[in-house]
C-alpha cells in the first residue's frame, strides 16, 4: 500500500517535470525576478495557470540565449496569501538578488508597498494591489501595468454606453463581495452615473461569496438593465448562477477581469452570452504562445499541466513576464549590467507601444504612468471560447485619474 | 545536574515565591536574555526583521490571549478583532499627533473597551455560546472597518504607520523595532507570570475551574470574568498597535482577519493553555514553521533530486504542518510546553532517575 502510494506521488511528480532550463544560455550574472505567490489560499484560482505563463515565459527568453546572456532566473515560494510569510519571502528573495517581485495578492502587495519603496526593488501589481500605485512619481517602484479596476469599470461602462445602446436613464446594478476590492469601482461608476444620468445601485454580497442568494433577490427587485459583477474566484461562478436564476439574461452580465474558461466550464451552457473585460487576449493562436509551445512545452520543458497553455490566466502571467522581461532589455540596453531595481524601473518607464506580437493592448509607461494607458477590451463567451466583441480601448482616463490622483495624494500624506 | 536542587534551602517565603527559584533556570534564562539582546548583532537581518520580531509579537499577543483562554478559561475566537481594534486606535491616534507611548495606552483601552462589551456576554453564556459571541465580535469588528472608510483609509483601505518616537528614540530600522517588540514581550511575559502567583490569578483559575464554585469561596465571577477580558483586551490592543508599528508598518483589514483569530487560538492551544513558554512555543510553532517547511522543501527540490511540480512544493508543507499539529495534540494534549516540562523534569533528576519516586 505504502510502495504503491509512494510511486503514485513520484510518477505525478515526474509529470509535472520541474528544473528551469539553462543549459544554452552563457555564464552571466543571472536577473532574478521574485514570484512570491498565493498557492494555496485565496488566490488558488488563478495562481496555478498565472505563475505556469510566467515561468514558460522566462524559460522562452532562456532558451533564446537570456537577456543578453543574462539568463532570467524565476524564485518561486509559496506566500498562502498571509503578510508575514510575504514580508519574509520578501525579503529572503531581496536577499538574493531579486530585482522584481510579484506577489499576486493585494493584502501581501499593500503591505510591501512601503518596504519596496525603501529597498528600490521593483513591484509589479498586475490586476491586484493599489490602484493608486499608477502614480508614478508617489510610487517610483510599483507599477499596476495593466488596467486597474477602476480602468476596467470605465471601460465596461463605455461599453454599454457605445454599444449595449447607451448609460442615459439606465438602471445598473454593481453586485461585488463585500471587500475594499469589491468597492473599488462604486466611486469611478458613481462619478459616470452623475455625468450620463443613469441610476446606478451597488449590491454587497459576504466574502467569500459561496452564498450570494438574498443579494440576488434584491438584484431581481431593482430590475437592472445591465449587472457589473465584481468579484473573484468561485464567488463569480455563484453570481453568474444567481443572476440567471433571477431572470437576468446572460446578455446582460459584464464581469471584472476575473471570469475564465474554468467558470464557463462549471455553468455549462448558462454562461454564453456573459461578457468580461479583458486585459490580455486569451488563447493559443498569438505568435508568443506559439513559440511557448514550439520551443519550450514540445521539448518537455514547460512548468506545468500542457492543456493549461492558452487560458485566460496563463496568458495573463506570459504578458506580464513579457513587459518585465522587455523592461529589463531595455534597461540593460541603456544603463548596462547589473540589472538593479533602480535601472529596471528606469526600464519600465522606457515601454511604448509593446503589445507582446498581438498579446496584449499596446503598453507605455512613463515616470508619471505607471499604469500603460488603462486598455483592455470586452469580449463574449459564445460557448466554447472568450471571442472579443471590442477592439482594445481605455475609456474616461480623466476619471480614473482623479481617482489615482486622490489616492495617491493621500498616500504622500500618510493617509 | 543540570538543575541542581541540593543544598537550596528556602528559609523565608519570598525565597520560595520567587518567579524562578532554581539557579539552573535563572541561568538559563539569563543566557536566553543575553542572545535575545544581542540579536541584533548576532543574527543577520533577514532573521532579525522576518522571523525573531513576529514571532516576539505574535507571542505578546499569543501570551494576552492565553491570559483569558488559559488562565481565566473563557474561550475567545476574535481576538484578531481586538487587536485590529489596538493598531486602527493607535495609527489615528500618532496621525492626529499624539506620542506614541500615549497613543500605546489609547489603543489598550479602545481594544479593552470594545472588547469588554462583547465580554459583558460572557457573563452569561459560557463554553460553544461564548465562542459565538467572540465570533460575531470578530465579524462585527471586521465589517466595521471595512465599512467605514475613515477608520480603514479610504478606497485602498491601507493605513501606512506614521514615523514615531517612542522614548525619545525614533521607531526606525530593523533595530529598533526589534528593541521595541521585545521590551512588549518581556513585559508580557513578567506580567503573566506574576499574575499566575498572585491573588488575581488564583481567583481567575478558580473561576475557570468552576464558576459558581468560585462564587461559593467568596470570588465574585461577574467580576474576574470581566477583569480578565478587560486585562487580556488591553494587551491584546497594545500588541496590535506593536505588531502594526514594529512589524507591518501598513494595516490592511486582511491582517487581522478571521484566520488570524484562529491562529492565534491554534498558538495557545499547541503551546499549551495557560502557560507562558507555551506562548512562546505556540507562536514559534503556528508562525514559523509554514515557512521553515516551505523554505525547507524549496531548497530540496532545488537540489533536483527528482522532478516535482512546484504546486505539490506548496502544499506539502501544509500536509506536514497539518500532521504535527494533530501529532502535539494526540501525544501531549497539554501542549509544546508540557513537552517541555517532560524534558525539564527528567533532567531535573539526571542521571539518578530512580531517586525520582
Amino acid at each position: 500500500m505504502k510502495k504503491t502510494w509512494l510511486s503514485g506521488l513520484l510518477g505525478a511528480c515526474s509529470a509535472l517535470a520541474l528544473g528551469a532550463s539553462l543549459a544554452n544560455v552563457p555564464d552571466k550574472e543571472p536577473v532574478r525576478f521574485a514570484l512570491l505567490q498565493d498557492f494555496t489560499a485565496v488566490y488558488t484560482f488563478l495562481t496555478n495557470e498565472y505563475n505556469q505563463g510566467q515561468q514558460d515565459y522566462l524559460r522562452l527568453v532562456n532558451a533564446r540565449g537570456g537577456l543578453d546572456g543574462h539568463p532570467v532566473e524565476a524564485l518561486v515560494r509559496d506566500t498562502a496569501n498571509e503578510p508575514q510569510r510575504g514580508i519574509e519571502a520578501y525579503n529572503r528573495a531581496r536577499g538574493e538578488g531579486a530585482v522584481l517581485v510579484d506577489f499576486l495578492s493585494t493584502p501581501v502587495s499593500r503591505a510591501a508597498v512601503n518596504r519596496v519603496l525603501e529597498d528600490e526593488v521593483v513591484m509589479i501589481t498586475p490586476l491586484h494591489g493599489r490602484g493608486d500605485a499608477s502614480h508614478g512619481e508617489t510610487f517610483p517602484f510599483v507599477f499596476p501595468m495593466m488596467a486597474t479596476y477602476w480602468s476596467q469599470a470605465a471601460i465596461l461602462a463605455d461599453y454599454i454606453d457605445t454599444e449595449l445602446g447607451g448609460l442615459a436613464g439606465k438602471r445598473i446594478a454593481l453586485v461585488h463581495i463585500d471587500s475594499p476590492f469589491g468597492r473599488e469601482p462604486v466611486p469611478v461608476l458613481e462619478t459616470l452615473a452623475e455625468r450620463h444620468g443613469f441610476e446606478l445601485r451597488a449590491f454587497a454580497y459576504p466574502s467569500p461569496g459561496t452564498e450570494q442568494s438574498a443579494t440576488w433577490s434584491d438584484v431581481r427587485r431593482y430590475r437592472p438593465d445591465q449587472v457589473l459583477i465584481w468579484g473573484a474566484g468561485s464567488g463569480q461562478q455563484v453570481s453568474v448562477r444567481e443572476a440567471i436564476r433571477n431572470g437576468i439574461r446572460p446578455e446582460h452580465i459584464l464581469s471584472v477581469v476575473w471570469l475564465a474558461e474554468a467558470d464557463a466550464e462549471h455553468l455549462g451552457k448558462h454562461m454564453t452570452g456573459v461578457k468580461r473585460y479583458e486585459a490580455v487576449a486569451p488563447g493559443r493562436e498569438l505568435p508568443v504562445i506559439q513559440a511557448i509551445l514550439d520551443e519550450v512545452v514540445a521539448k518537455g520543458e514547460g512548468s506545468g499541466p500542457e492543456e493549461n497553455v492558452g487560458s485566460s490566466y496563463y496568458n495573463i502571467g506570459v504578458a506580464t513576464m513579457a513587459v518585465a522581461v522587455e523592461a529589463a532589455r531595455l534597461a540593460l540596453a541603456e544603463y548596462g549590467a547589473p540589472l538593479t531595481g533602480d535601472t529596471l524601473r528606469r526600464g519600465f518607464e522606457q515601454i511604448s507601444n509593446f503589445d507582446a506580437e498581438g498579446l496584449m493592448p499596446p503598453l507605455s509607461f512613463s515616470a508619471t504612468d505607471h499604469q500603460g494607458g488603462g486598455f483592455g477590451r470586452v469580449s463574449r463567451w459564445d460557448g466554447g471560447a472568450w471571442v472579443p466583441v471590442t477592439e482594445w480601448r481605455s475609456a474616461y482616463q480623466d476619471i480614473v485619474w482623479d481617482e489615482i490622483e486622490k489616492d495617491a495624494a493621500g498616500f504622500r500624506d500618510g493617509r | 545536574m543540570f538543575y541542581r536542587q541540593s543544598g537550596i534551602h528556602h528559609t523565608r517565603y519570598a525565597a520560595t515565591r520567587k518567579l524562578w527559584p532554581l539557579a539552573a533556570d535563572r541561568r538559563l534564562l539569563g543566557g536566553l536574555l543575553a542572545l535575545a539582546l544581542l540579536a541584533p548583532l548576532l543574527l543577520p537581518e533577514l532573521y532579525l526583521n522576518s522571523y525573531l520580531a513576529p514571532w516576539l509579537i505574535w507571542t505578546a499577543a499569543a501570551l494576552s490571549l492565553t491570559l483569558l483562554m488559559g488562565i481565566a478559561g473563557q474561550l475567545h475566537f476574535g481576538f484578531a478583532a481586538v487587536m485590529a481594534i489596538g493598531a486602527y486606535t493607535s495609527i489615528h491616534l500618532a496621525r492626529a499627533g499624539v506620542p506614541f507611548e500615549l497613543a500605546l495606552v489609547g489603543a489598550g483601552l479602545a481594544a479593552a473597551l470594545i472588547g469588554c462589551v462583547f465580554g459583558a456576554a460572557a457573563l452569561r453564556v459560557k463554553g460553544l455560546y461564548l465562542v459565538m459571541a467572540t465570533l460575531a465580535m470578530q465579524y462585527l469588528v471586521s465589517w466595521v472597518i471595512i465599512n467605514v472608510p475613515a477608520i480603514s483609509g479610504g478606497a485602498q483601505a491601507t493605513l501606512a504607520t506614521p514615523e514615531v518616537r517612542l522614548l525619545f528614540i525614533p521607531l526606525d530600522g530593523d533595530t529598533a523595532l526589534y528593541y521595541t517588540a521585545l521590551g512588549w514581550t518581556l513585559s508580557c511575559t513578567l506580567l503573566l507570570l506574576n499574575i499566575k502567583r498572585s491573588s488575581v490569578g488564583r481567583a481567575l483559575v478558580a473561576v475557570r475551574d468552576k464558576d459558581f464554585a468560585a462564587a461559593v469561596i467568596g470570588v465574585d465571577p461577574l467580576r474576574y470574568k470581566l477583569l480578565a477580558f478587560f486585562t487580556s483586551s488591553f494587551l491584546g490592543g497594545v500588541s496590535g498597535a506593536i505588531l502594526a508599528f514594529c512589524y507591518y508598518q501598513a494595516v490592511t483589514p486582511e491582517q487581522f482577519g478571521f484566520n488570524v483569530s484562529i491562529q492565534l487560538v491554534a498558538m495557545v492551544l499547541v503551546g499549551g493553555l495557560g502557560s507562558v513558554i507555551g506562548a512562546y512555543l505556540g507562536a514559534g510553532f503556528i508562525l514559523l514553521l509554514p515557512i521553515v517547511l516551505t523554505n525547507l522543501l524549496a531548497w530540496v527540490a532545488g537540489l533536483e533530486l527528482f522532478p516535482v511540480s512546484f504546486n505539490l512544493i506548496a502544499h506539502i508543507p501544509l500536509m506536514v504542518y497539518g500532521a504535527l499539529i494533530i501529532a502535539v495534540i494526540l501525544f501531549e494534549p497539554l501542549g509544546l510546553a508540557k513537552i517541555y516540562d517532560n524534558i525539564r523534569k527528567y533532567f531535573l533528576v539526571w542521571p539518578f532517575r530512580h531517586a525520582q519516586r
